[in-house]
């Protein structure tokens, strides 16, 4: 990255100004123009964000500090209260163990499926349009109809999956019940829905690697695989690195999902009869919208920020090390 | 081009496309079952082994569709929304991109790490809050309530920014500003059209996404005066009981408009994404 | 060149912009410019109001109705969402008798109906429902009641019979005038038949035991939590999982799409039924199973399960008008309509005793003389006193039995964790 000419240039601009004269009022108009264009193209989001984002995010912290009913508002201020009775809660370590599990069993397949396909749709094919939109199709699909649909297919006692596993001679498996199934299940929903979204991706980045690399990667007889791993996958790490982070975030507020596949569903929202599928945005969805403890679930919805934070900060600093370096 | 690039690429065996046939089956197979409940009489949906033949009741659920809500009103609502949002983001973040990928102003950097920084914020976190805003703005059942949130996101920024990364080189643009074009001249000129297939694309992302949107919308809009699709798809699953032909033969619908647009599009957008990348 | 430019950027920004603020026209509320007073109502699931509504505003042509309707938990977050943001809701709202504990502490939102003079009706409803609609000692009239959801029990005349087991309802509501001969006699059908499930789900059971008894988690002096030291809830649970334990139960989440599939296959032979759990039941088996399901008295007397009230929340804009409005969609005629249009049983002695009601008999069921049944069970109803935390509770106990039923967890280690978790529920 340009760190360094960035800075240099910001110090210069201001302390010394060209001599008048000799700057026509039209260099001038362009100074100002490179000076303060960017500014102004970039304040669109920021005013957006500030509004409808930033504030939120400040009065939910302020939120967050008081005993707050969801209806009735303020009810006196406890300092960090909550976060204290945050750090011993069992339902949120265990809301933010199904979170981490969930988010690792629906992502890491997921990325590695959209390679191996991307793989398959960089190979030379007749209808290639047809074949690559048939991949994003599950991406236009609301979650909420998507959702739907995999409860049904995941039904216990007569669900298609279930009579699959049936046809080759397992047991009927408790979809909703049991910890793993149930993490199996709603995972499989996320990669179904996002494997051929980050394939195109992967695909759009492959097809940006110089040839002559490979051409001549082939004249050393070196196997399709071997050029795979060695040569395509490092030259587009930045962008699986774009697409881990993105999954990231995306994968830490799973909320839609898990929420349909309960039965119980928003009526209860406790994601199983033990809590086994809770993830945290569900305990948050739960502690505020349906017990009202609106402080409480500000206090959840910041310590997941800084969750997310964390391991994306840690994801983004990866990203642009080894994409300053590839 | 195309020349070179058939001759690197390997061509695709038989074992590729039975791979690829069955990953498209994977890809329809749930479009096709909702579409399977959607013909159906809900109680069908209580036998064992469901078959997958089509029912003959697709049309009458379709029906009741109609009759339980203004679907057109849903429809037309949902496509404003969507049309400006995806629109929007498509402008403003793309001269954003732009500006954070090739102008160099100080401060830029960080400013982007801000960017990055509110993706992270769930989203469920500020509904509270935001809710009381828009009841101050007396925006509550008006469809600004979801447009102008979402007028410009984080993802379109970051998108378009990796975007111009890739298909603006600097070259191009230092040429541009030699010849005295100004920051939004070379930006319509120079940045643009290089970048416009991934544009595009995040366009088409952005409004699938607007236009899928429901947990917000339903608590914003009044489902009877300004229903999005997916709202008015929610007070189909009004009843006692669930009735999931009705909600599916609903969902189903809603994706009609979405897939025709896509299926419409998928030669440009799909297309374009390799075009885009290729120049880069 | 460069300015007009920039004139294209900004008017493809300003077209979007326009779009937005445009569109924003097409919404909006508020009163019909032909000054008409517009009344909202927001329901859930089907209050029976449609062809009422088109009756009242022909009787009063100055007045114009909107029914919005969304789904049951979505009504309620809704409405919670609406009253803190202090905007948005309809001007006459329904809220379910298990959620309205919860409302009532946030009665400074609502109309206190008492001003409008709604004391004078106090004698319209069974004195129960009136009391659960209202707090401050009665001084504070929160809502008026609809409907109600007294107690019946379903079952399976064809599973009966190959169980070796009397079908006739009369007969079948001797089986069990306890909760402790309704197991006896699962005992007995799972013997006949061990195929097929006694009963859906041990869920309802223990709420059904639990709605008989006069206090259940709450204690009705101070409203505190007893469920660890009540000794009703213990047993209720008890009784309940031990169907669990013994696999006698479907497993199944009540009214989920299992559920219907499991009607479908007749693959549970009873259920409790309260009112309004017929038409699911209906809807669930299909026409196939018409003639099959029949309804009995329930164990234990009657109980009550379910029911709403109308409140008029204090952000509409017309109080008067939506309090005249709920009222008279209140009032025993528009009652005894409604159940003999829709089925939901009234929750007023005069219109559940007048004879239109006790004649209704379900033909789907056996032709089960629904309204006496029911009407019967209304009159033996011991109201539970609800907590204004119970539907915090609730859940943890129903998570609870839902562990026995699949086996995770023994009755008794269920129940010490339910108490757990619920005593951190309702501090």
């Amino acid at each position: 990255m340009t760190v360094a000419p960035e800075r240099a240039a910001g110090r210069g601009t201001a302390p010394v100004p060209p001599p008048a004269q000799r700057l026509s009022w039209r260099d001038r108009l362009g100074r100002l123009d490179t000076k303060y264009t960017p500014y102004v193209i970039v304040a669109p989001f920021f005013v957006v964000f500030a509004i409808f984002g930033l504030y939120p995010l400040l009065y939910t912290a302020w939120v967050s500090l008081h005993d707050w009913q969801l209806i009735d508002g303020d009810q006196g201020f406890t300092g960090l209260a909550n976060y204290a009775e945050l750090l011993s809660d069992e339902n949120f370590w265990n809301a933010l163990g199904n979170t981490i599990s969930l988010f690792l069993l629906s992502t890491v397949p997921q990325l590695f499926a959209a390679l191996g396909l991307a793989a398959l749709l960089d190979r030379g094919l007749r209808g290639r349009a047809f074949w690559r939109a048939g991949v994003l199709l599950p991406n236009v699909i609301s979650v909420a109809a998507v959702a739907l649909v995999f409860a049904q297919l995941f039904g216990r006692d007569f669900g298609i999956v279930n009579g699959v596993l049936g046809f080759v001679g397992i047991d009927p498996v408790d979809w909703r019940a049991e910890t793993w199934a149930s993490h199996l299940a709603i995972s499989s929903m996320v990669v179904w829905r996002w494997t051929g979204y980050n394939a195109l991706i992967y695909l759009a980045a492959m097809q940006s690697v110089p040839k002559d690399v490979y051409e001549s990667a082939m004249l050393d007889g070196a196997s399709r695989w071997r050029v795979f791993w060695s040569i395509t996958v490092p030259s587009i790490r930045p962008t699986i690195l774009f697409t881990v982070i993105v999954s990231t975030i995306g994968g830490m507020q799973l909320f839609v999902e898990p929420q349909l596949f309960d039965p119980g569903g928003t009526a209860t929202g406790t994601g199983g009869d033990d809590r086994q599928f809770q993830t945290l945005v569900m305990y948050l969805y739960e502690k505020g919208f349906r017990l009202f403890d609106a402080g409480y679930s500000s206090a959840i919805a910041w310590v997941l920020f800084l969750v997310i934070l964390v391991v994306a900060v840690v994801n983004f600093t990866l990203a642009r090390r080894i994409a300053s370096k590839g | 081009m195309s020349a070179t690039r058939s001759k690197r690429s390997v061509k695709a065996g038989p074992f590729t496309y039975a791979l690829l046939v069955v990953v498209l089956l994977a890809s329809i197979f749930p479009l096709y079952y909702s579409f399977l409940i959607a013909s159906k009489d809900n109680s069908a949906l209580g036998d064992a082994m469901p078959s997958l033949v089509p029912g003959g009741n697709l049309v009458a659920n379709l029906t009741r569709v109609f009759d339980t809500v203004d679907f057109w009103l849903a429809m037309q609502n949902s496509l404003v929304v969507a049309g400006t949002v995806a629109i929007s983001n498509v402008v403003l973040g793309t001269l954003a991109g732009f500006a954070f990928a090739r102008l160099r102003f100080r401060g830029g950097n960080s400013l982007f790490l801000v960017v990055v920084g509110t993706s992270m914020v769930p989203t469920q976190l500020g509904v509270i809050p935001l809710y009381m805003l828009m009841s101050d703005l007396d925006w509550y059942g008006t469809l600004q309530a979801v447009v102008v949130p979402a007028l410009i996101g984080a993802f379109s920024v970051f998108w378009m920014r990796q975007a111009c990364e890739e298909s603006v080189p600097f070259e191009l643009i230092e040429a541009a500003r030699v010849d005295g074009c100004s920051v939004l001249r070379t930006f319509w000129h120079v940045a643009f059209p290089a970048v416009r297939p991934q544009a595009a694309v995040m366009g088409m992302f952005t409004f699938m996404t607007a236009w899928n949107d429901f947990f917000w919308p339903l608590i914003v809009l009044d489902p009877n005066d300004s229903p999005t699709v997916q709202v008015a798809l929610s007070t189909l699953a009004s009843g006692y009981y669930t009735d999931y032909s009705l909600m599916l033969s609903g969902a189903s619908l809603a994706v009609l408009p979405v897939v025709g647009i896509f299926l419409l599009l998928a030669r440009q957008i799909v297309g374009g994404i390799m075009q885009g990348a290729v120049k880069g | 060149m460069s300015r007009t430019l920039v004139g294209r950027t900004a008017s493809i920004t300003a077209v979007a912009l326009t779009a937005a603020l445009v569109a924003a026209c097409g919404g909006g509320g508020g009163d019909a410019g032909d000054g008409k007073v517009k009344l909202s109502i927001g329901i859930f699931s089907d209050f029976g109001y449609t062809n009422l509504i088109k009756e009242y505003q022909a009787s009063h042509p100055d007045i114009e109705i909107e029914q919005r309707t969304v789904k049951m938990e979505q009504h309620h977050t809704q409405l919670a969402t609406q009253l803190a943001g202090g905007r948005g809701a309809a001007d006459i709202v329904a809220i379910e008798e298990g959620n309205i504990t919860q409302f009532r502490q946030s009665k400074d939102k609502f109309v206190n109906l008492a001003d409008h003079g709604a004391k004078e009706l106090a004698g319209q409803w069974a004195a129960w429902k009136w009391n659960q609609g209202t707090t401050d000692g009665g001084n504070f009239v929160l809502g008026l009641g609809t409907d109600m959801g007294s107690l019946a029990l379903c079952y399976r005349r064809d599973l009966f019979e190959a169980a070796g087991l009397p079908t006739d309802r009369e007969e079948v509501g001797k089986l069990w005038p306890t909760w402790e001969e309704y197991l006896e006699v699962a005992d007995t059908f799972t013997r006949q038949t061990p195929n097929v499930k006694f009963v859906d789900t041990a869920q309802n059971v223990y709420k059904a035991i639990l709605d008989q008894t006069e206090e259940g988690y709450f204690a009705k002096a101070d409203d505190s939590f007893i469920g660890d030291r009540n000794d009703k809830v213990e047993q209720a649970f008890t009784l309940a999982a031990s169907l669990g334990e013994k696999k006698q139960t479907g497993a199944l989440a009540p009214f989920s799409q299992d559920w219907n599939v499991a009607l479908k296959q007749a693959s549970f032979a009873t259920t409790t039924c309260p009112a309004w759990a017929l038409a699911l039941i209906k809807a669930g088996a299909g026409d196939a199973a018409a003639g099959k399901w029949d309804v009995a008295a329930a164990p234990g007397g009657g109980g009550n399960w379910g029911g709403s009230f109308l409140a008029v929340p204090k952000q509409g804009k017309h109080p008067q008008e939506a309090y005249e409005l709920a009222k008279w969609l209140t009032a025993p005629e528009q009652q005894k309509r409604i159940f003999t249009e829709t089925g939901n049983l009234p929750s007023e002695p005069a219109a559940y005793k007048d004879p239109a009601v006790t004649a209704a008999v379900n033909e789907y069921f056996n032709s089960a003389p629904v309204g006496r049944i029911f009407g019967d069970s209304a009159e033996s109803l011991k109201p539970t006193y609800r907590g204004t935390k119970d539907a915090k509770v609730t859940p943890v106990f129903n998570n609870a039995l839902s562990r026995v039923e699949t086996g995770k967890q023994s009755t008794s280690d269920a129940f010490a964790q339910a108490v757990g978790e619920a005593r951190d529920a309702a501090k």
